[in-house]
């Protein structure tokens, strides 16, 4: 073996990314659940304009994206796999063995669940607004600005894959960790009204909402987010998203795998 | 470094010093300190449960130590700039995703530290998986398995192997394989490293044996010093008055069995001595047949003894804690 390839070659980020990659896109679940991330969006817009199942004052915007909800907590279910996956399958030592920097590799699996997150859902996105937006009668709804508030929904998608990543590094189990992951993104606005006053401030911090104000749809009122507006919104889900991600890597360099 | 210089280097060496693992109060690695040299094949054995896997792991960084170090190459392993280069690896067969086709696992691992995708086909050639290369995991047997395990270890050419019971699952000509790649893997200079809790399989692939018992080092010796020093010889005796015999014998301090195949199992003095005693005293003697030991037996013995210290155990104050290990 030739000396020089041994003290070039280097088990860095690209190669945790060009891994992470490859482990991504090999297994079934991982890229259907993602798919479905993408599809879901677009599906949900063509029904809303078909059955014109929308608020009077709602915006098209807002309408044709109500489907982004959910498919926000698909993301966040593919973040957590990501990791999950390989405490299940006992892959997780193969990859620490080939590379032992596991906030690297953390890092690795962060950098593309929040990339494709970001592009797919930007993509479908705007591909549900255009087609809701061509479906409904012009004039009936206000329109909404769908600008710059798509790359806004984008985004959270991405924060909302990190968080399940974040999630699912801390909790390992994939029931577990999807079980959590869904309670944090839906508990919030179903618990909220029974918090009366304090509804806004336990509904308005969840992902779902930031995603909600930036949607804007008529869902989103100050009584029942708060009115802390969509981007300061999607803010304050991006910090304790990397809060939590900062725990993570602790947790996951601390412990035996 | 000349690398004609056939002398071992720290290059290849696994060293442990005073290496300790514990888990809540279960320690499965005891201050265990040993070094693994390059050109020839260790075997690291003992019975199930005496921590050779914790110690693997600790070797690949995945388990830290509560105390003392490992190092490979001088580095500990989590230092290695491109670990699969360095060092090859199999822990358990289940080291694959089952949803995911062989080649891509190897692929993924190749990408990780750099290795060309051409070595992904020479490791899939090498090991007899070229066919199934594009079949998922899951319908991989145990055999098929650990070659792909196997295929891993060797993708990144490493100077170091460590492989954690890889004759597991596999068929006779299977572990004639690994057999044979063992050795060459050694003669080519490298380091290889493997457990395995049969004496029968290490006697074959050996050249050197770590044997630990309890998290404990119980013997580090070359295969040849191992037998000569523990396989003790002993005497088969069978006489028509084996009651008389054995009085005399035990006078003369002899340890006498019985011996599964009838008569007695004499340690101790030699059978000239045994048939000069019975000259003596008048006895007759219908078989005399000096033996020794096979390796499996004192291996056997070797690891009773560190089972007995453990029932011991159970009598101290640490009683319900040591027991409850066994189960883990």
């Amino acid at each position: 073996m030739a000396p020089t390839t041994l003290t070039t070659a280097r088990a860095g980020f690209p190669g945790a990314l060009a891994h992470e990659w490859i482990k991504f896109n090999s297994v079934r679940s991982t890229v259907w659940t993602t798919l479905a991330t993408a599809v879901v969006p677009v599906l949900g817009a063509v029904f809303v304009a078909a059955t014109e199942s929308l608020q009077p004052d709602d915006t098209v915007l807002g309408g044709s994206l109500t489907a982004s909800v959910p498919a926000q907590m698909l993301a966040a279910v593919v973040g957590a796999l990501l990791i999950t996956g390989e405490y299940g399958s006992g892959t997780v030592r193969t990859t620490f063995a080939a590379n032992p920097r596991r906030a690297t590799v953390l890092a690795a699996k962060a950098t593309l669940i929040a990339a494709l997150m970001y592009v797919l859902a930007l993509v479908s996105c705007t591909l549900a607004y255009l087609i809701g937006g061509a479906m409904l009668d012009d004039g009936r709804y206000a329109q909404g600005e769908p600008l710059p508030a798509l790359f806004g929904i984008a985004a959270s998608f991405a924060v909302a894959g990190l968080l399940g990543l974040a999630v699912g590094t801390l909790v390992r189990h994939s029931a577990g960790a999807v079980t959590t992951v869904i309670g944090v993104l839906l508990l919030p606005s179903l618990l909220g009204p029974l918090f009366g006053d304090a509804q806004r401030w336990i509904a308005g911090v969840s992902p779902t909402s930031a995603l909600e104000k930036l949607i804007q749809t008529s869902d989103a009122t100050a009584e029942t987010v708060g009115s802390l507006g969509p981007w300061p919104s999607l803010l304050l889900v991006t910090g304790y998203t990397a809060a939590l991600l900062l725990l993570a890597t602790g947790a996951l360099r601390g412990r035996d795998v | 470094m000349s690398g004609a210089s056939p002398l071992p280097t720290v290059e290849g060496m696994i060293e442990a010093r005073e290496l300790t693992k514990r888990y809540g109060d279960r320690t499965a690695v005891d201050q265990l300190s040993f070094t693994v040299r390059p050109g020839r094949v260790t075997g690291f054995l003992g019975p199930n449960g005496a921590g050779k896997s914790t110690t693997m792991r600790l070797i690949l960084g995945l388990d830290a130590p509560t105390s003392g170090s490992v190092t490979v190459g001088g580095k500990p392993y989590a230092e290695l700039p491109a670990p699969l280069r360095a060092v090859g690896s199999l822990l358990d067969a289940k080291g694959a995703h089952g949803g995911r086709s062989a080649y891509r696992h190897l692929a993924g691992l190749a990408a990780s530290n750099r290795i060309p995708r051409r070595r992904v086909d020479e490791v899939l050639d090498l090991t007899g998986l070229t066919e199934v290369a594009g079949r998922r995991f899951s319908g991989f047997s145990l055999g098929m398995g650990q070659r792909l395990g196997i295929a891993a270890a060797l993708l990144g050419d490493p100077e170091v192997l460590i492989l954690d019971e890889p004759v597991n699952g596999l068929d006779t000509e299977g572990i004639r394989w690994i057999r044979g790649l063992m050795k060459s893997l050694a003669a080519q200079g490298r380091t290889v490293f493997l457990s395995s809790h049969l004496m029968s399989e290490m006697e074959l692939t050996a050249d050197h044996l770590i044997v630990i018992g309890r998290g404990r080092l119980l013997a580090d010796t070359t295969m040849r010093d191992f037998i000569e020093t523990n396989s003790r010889a002993h005497t088969l005796v069978r006489s028509p008055e084996p009651e008389k015999l054995r009085g005399l014998l035990e006078a003369k301090g002899a340890d006498v069995r019985l011996d599964a195949r009838g008569g007695w199992r004499v340690d101790g003095p030699d059978a000239a001595a045994i048939g000069d005693l019975a000259r003596d005293h008048g006895l007759a003697i219908h078989e005399l047949t000096p033996a020794h030991s096979s390796l499996e037996e004192v291996y056997t013995a070797l690891s009773q003894d560190s089972a007995e210290y453990r029932t011991h155990a159970v009598q101290s104050p640490h009683a319900v804690r040591s027991s409850r290990k066994e189960k883990v």
